[in-house]
């Protein structure tokens, strides 16, 4: 149970540093814990210590956020999210700077960060450090060749789990290299709602055809499946104390609160303002295609819809119903004008106002709905 | 492994050639068009996608400015510009795919960069200043970490901290000037220009400080193969070595090579040594077997001792299986390995693979050769010219093809070919296979035992090996090394046995 505390308090016999939210932080110390769950303020304080902490240190930081999927640098929003659903959990999506694919995220979902000089970057060895730290609290849990950790090939998970046929995945993990730094973040789940996370990331539309890095959609369990008494703060007293093993440190945690401390530097403000932008959100999306077929009383009708950047190229309508040169005429409109909009976002006013209606309406309509799911 | 720094690969005569790698001399008042190729970001990633470009065709750059992303499975990684300059062209577009060691962009960059490659071309004397030449085979920039010709080793006395560009970190070395100790700058974002540095020299005579190195401790991270290196080092203390060594006798092998070199396949010469076809067509009738030639890198005129060294190993390798044999790999690649519960068992191949140490600008490497006993001598001269070649290139052009996971069950490291060594300690690592032998250099001596106990001069060369005590005994190692020594010092043998 955990219990909001000040944190200058004793916790489990580890003190914690913390500056009074009068001053700036600084991005000097070894360990951060994060008390904040804005995901936005989360990855733009994870980017800040990436790019100002000293670049031979190793730096830890853990964090948590508020229900929400997290997809990677490169990705496609549409291809990835279920935005129905996400509409109905009323979640937001947000896209991270380092690569890899989409995860979720939410209060039973610890996430980690360590930074280290590019030279000695290695992924393995990052990953064995939080490895360690599972471990350390009685699960037997082990890393595949993508340096993901996994469980589910002994007998123990047998007996929890007698369906299982591999491993289950706890973790998923992304990496960002910049000229004289590297950072290994990843999530873990502890006790994340399973349920959610699949409904959000299931992808509905195999006709889009994108370029970019696609996810590897894997079977994923909590930690707390194999060992009830696992939380958030066990595991990361487990990866600090694995972490300090590792590098040698002997500083205590820092806590870090999204204050006046944090939110009066620059770059952390402008960062959590970028994060929601649409020219960063859908704006860096590459290009991609979505072909889709609808019969309507009148005919088949096929379009597909070209994009880059969010933006949509191209639109080309073909049908085979009986000819009628109004359709032709209007789909020719409609296509002219959705040229150059934002995909997903282009609203009837920005539609001529005739096309909007007769059988272009129901072509408007449907099109419509599928840029928007 | 034996340190060795330099590429030397050729056994017998190794006349200490440096490698010297000379830019098209400038003009004074001329911009060079220098391509940035994508380098080696580590991590075992060989091509990148790149997403996103910061600069246009045209656009200026200035170095550390950032360039672009690349993205390679779930590594994200931005690149920043080595030079100062004008970018040209874009090589690979958004959404290509860019392999490392390909280019991404043609930057066209100051004379003056351009003109210090020429100075140092003239400056330095060419023998001593070998290792120098290494770490700037092309101009003399360096320090930005993904420029393609960068050596973290060469980085050690200005510290990667201190922003300056290129021309101005040449301009303090010449000058023995310390960055260090002029950050920040008066620069952009605290870059050292050179009029700091001609500040500070100014200056420094007045204080009285050495110009030179002031012998202050440098802090030097290990670049990536170096610390690969290490980790694999400290492997290999599982492993119990104990080391045996002698002399061969290659005599009789240096009277074969001037003959065996006059006959090299056409196919792998290079073709200004092309002799000149028989007055008579042998293919009048029908075409005779002609093998494709072999790229021009391939290409030798020479044969040393190395490749009759191996092809005599092999040999050896042929009749004793345990020689032919690796340890094999526990299945799960997991956390305690070492806890296996199963006895070990050897896995043996029924041909001889052998790996070679290969010392690289950028590292220590161990391609293998497979299948020895399969290939000719001539086409194992071609076969190490060949890895040579590939591992001078920086980055490194050796990739998983020549070094195979499951690498070579005997490792040979050619260190005569460095220095006049006769006899190493080699050390051998996990993959490395059972046994490493160190071939020293071949010199003349006085034989008293030989020639009828009236003495002759005869042609040693020491050989060191070091086996895995695990597997081999020390009188298995012993009587493998006399099999071995029985093919050298009588090589004809092999036109008997059908090489």
């Amino acid at each position: 149970m955990l219990s909001i505390r000040p944190s200058s308090y004793i916790y489990s016999s580890r003190r914690y540093l913390s500056t009074p939210s009068t001053h700036t932080i600084s991005p000097n110390h070894s360990i951060y814990l994060s008390r904040s769950t804005n995901p936005y303020f989360n990855l733009t304080f994870e980017d800040w210590l990436f790019r100002h902490s000293p670049t031979e240190k190793p730096l830890l930081l853990i964090y948590r956020d508020e229900p929400c999927v997290v997809i990677g640098r490169n990705q496609n929003p549409w291809k990835e999210i279920n935005f129905l659903a996400l509409r109905r959990a009323g979640n937001p999506f947000i896209r991270r700077r380092s690569g890899g694919g989409t995860v979720y995220h939410d209060l039973g979902n610890t996430n980690f960060s360590i930074h280290l000089p590019r030279t000695s970057f290695d992924r393995h060895a990052t990953a064995q450090i939080v490895l360690r730290a599972v471990r350390s609290l009685g699960i037997d849990a082990h890393i595949n060749e993508r340096n993901d950790i996994c469980i589910g090939k002994d007998k123990m998970s047998t007996i929890f789990l007698p369906l299982m046929a591999c491993c289950f995945y706890v973790s998923g993990s992304a990496y960002k290299i910049v000229n004289n730094r590297a950072y290994h973040h990843g999530t873990m789940l502890i006790s994340t709602r399973l349920d959610a996370l699949g409904d959000l990331l299931r992808s509905n539309k195999e006709s889009m055809i994108t370029k970019g890095v696609a996810s590897v959609r894997s079977p994923v369990c909590n930690l707390q499946q194999f060992s009830p008494t696992i939380s958030h703060e066990a595991f990361s007293d487990a990866v600090v104390r694995a972490f300090q093993e590792e590098y040698n440190i002997d500083q205590e945690p820092y806590i870090a609160q999204e204050d006046e401390g944090a939110t009066s530097i620059e770059y952390i403000r402008e960062g959590m303002a970028e994060l929601p932008s649409w020219d960063w959100a859908y704006g860096q999306t590459p290009e991609f295609t979505y072909g889709i077929k609808k019969s309507f009383g009148w005919g088949d009708m096929t379009v597909e819809i070209k994009s880059k950047h969010g933006i949509i190229l191209s639109c080309s309508f073909s049908h085979d119903g009986a000819g009628s040169s109004s359709v032709d005429r209007e789909i020719l409109e409609l296509s002219k004008a959705l040229e150059g909009k934002r995909y997903g976002f282009v609203d009837n006013a920005a539609i001529d106002a005739r096309a909007a209606r007769g059988r272009d309406g129901d072509i408007w309509e449907w099109l419509k709905t599928a840029m928007e799911s | 492994m034996l340190l060795a720094r330099h590429l030397r690969l050729l056994v017998g005569r190794p006349a200490l050639r440096s490698h010297f790698h000379t830019t098209v001399p400038a003009w004074a008042s001329r911009k060079v068009v220098q391509k940035f190729k994508l380098a080696d970001i580590g991590e075992g990633i060989t091509e990148c996608e790149v997403i996103k470009w910061s600069v246009k065709p045209q656009g200026s750059i200035q170095a550390f400015d950032p360039l672009c992303e690349v993205q390679s499975d779930k590594a994200s990684v931005e690149i920043t510009s080595p030079f100062d300059g004008i970018v040209k062209e874009l090589l690979v577009q958004e959404g290509e795919v860019a392999k490392v060691g390909e280019g991404l962009c043609l930057i066209e960059v100051d004379e003056d960069t351009a003109e210090n490659s020429a100075d140092l071309a003239s400056a330095e004397p060419p023998k001593e200043q070998e290792a120098e030449s290494y770490e700037e085979p092309v101009g003399v920039r360096r320090q930005h970490p993904l420029d393609p010709n960068y050596t973290p080793d060469a980085a050690s006395t200005a510290s990667s901290n201190v922003l300056a560009t290129p021309s101005v970190r040449y301009f303090s070395r010449q000058m023995g000037v310390d960055l260090g100790k002029l950050a920040p700058g008066s620069g952009k974002g605290g870059r050292i220009e050179k009029k700091d540095v001609e500040a500070y020299l100014a200056r420094g005579t007045v204080g009285g400080e050495a110009r030179v190195e002031d012998g202050k401790d440098v802090v030097v991270e290990l670049g990536r193969t170096r610390y690969g290196m290490w980790k694999a080092m400290v492997k290999s203390l599982e492993i119990p070595h104990f080391g045996y060594s002698t002399t061969l006798d290659l005599t009789a092998v240096h009277a074969l090579i001037p003959s065996l070199n006059t006959h090299i396949p056409p196919h792998l010469l290079p073709p200004s040594s092309q002799p000149a076809g028989p007055p008579v067509n042998p293919s009048a009738l029908y075409p005779a077997p002609t093998p494709e030639p072999v790229p021009s890198p391939s290409q030798y005129t020479r044969l040393t001792y190395l490749p009759i060294l191996l092809k005599t190993l092999s040999k050896a390798m042929h009749q004793w299986p345990l020689f032919r044999s690796s340890i094999t790999p526990s299945p799960s690649a997991s956390v305690d390995s070492s806890q296996s519960k199963a006895k070990p068992t050897l896995t043996i191949r029924p041909h001889a693979d052998i790996s070679i140490a290969l010392s690289t600008p950028t590292g220590l490497y161990t391609p293998t050769l497979q299948h020895v006993d399969r290939s000719s001598i001539y086409a194992l001269s071609s076969q190490l010219k060949h890895l040579a070649h590939l591992g001078r290139q920086i980055p490194c052009a050796l990739t998983p093809n020549e070094m195979p996971k499951r690498g070579g069950t005997l490792t040979v490291s050619n260190i005569g070919a460095i220095g006049a060594g006769e006899f190493a300690s080699p050390v051998l690592v996990p993959g490395g296979g059972v046994a490493i032998v160190a071939i020293g250099r071949a010199k003349w001596v006085w034989d008293v035992d030989s020639g009828d106990g009236k003495g002759q001069r005869r042609l040693k060369v020491g050989v060191s090996w070091s086996a895995d005590h695990r597997v081999v005994e020390g009188a298995e190692l012993a009587a493998f090394v006399e099999c071995w020594r029985a093919y050298v010092e009588a090589p004809e043998r092999l036109i008997a046995e059908g090489v």
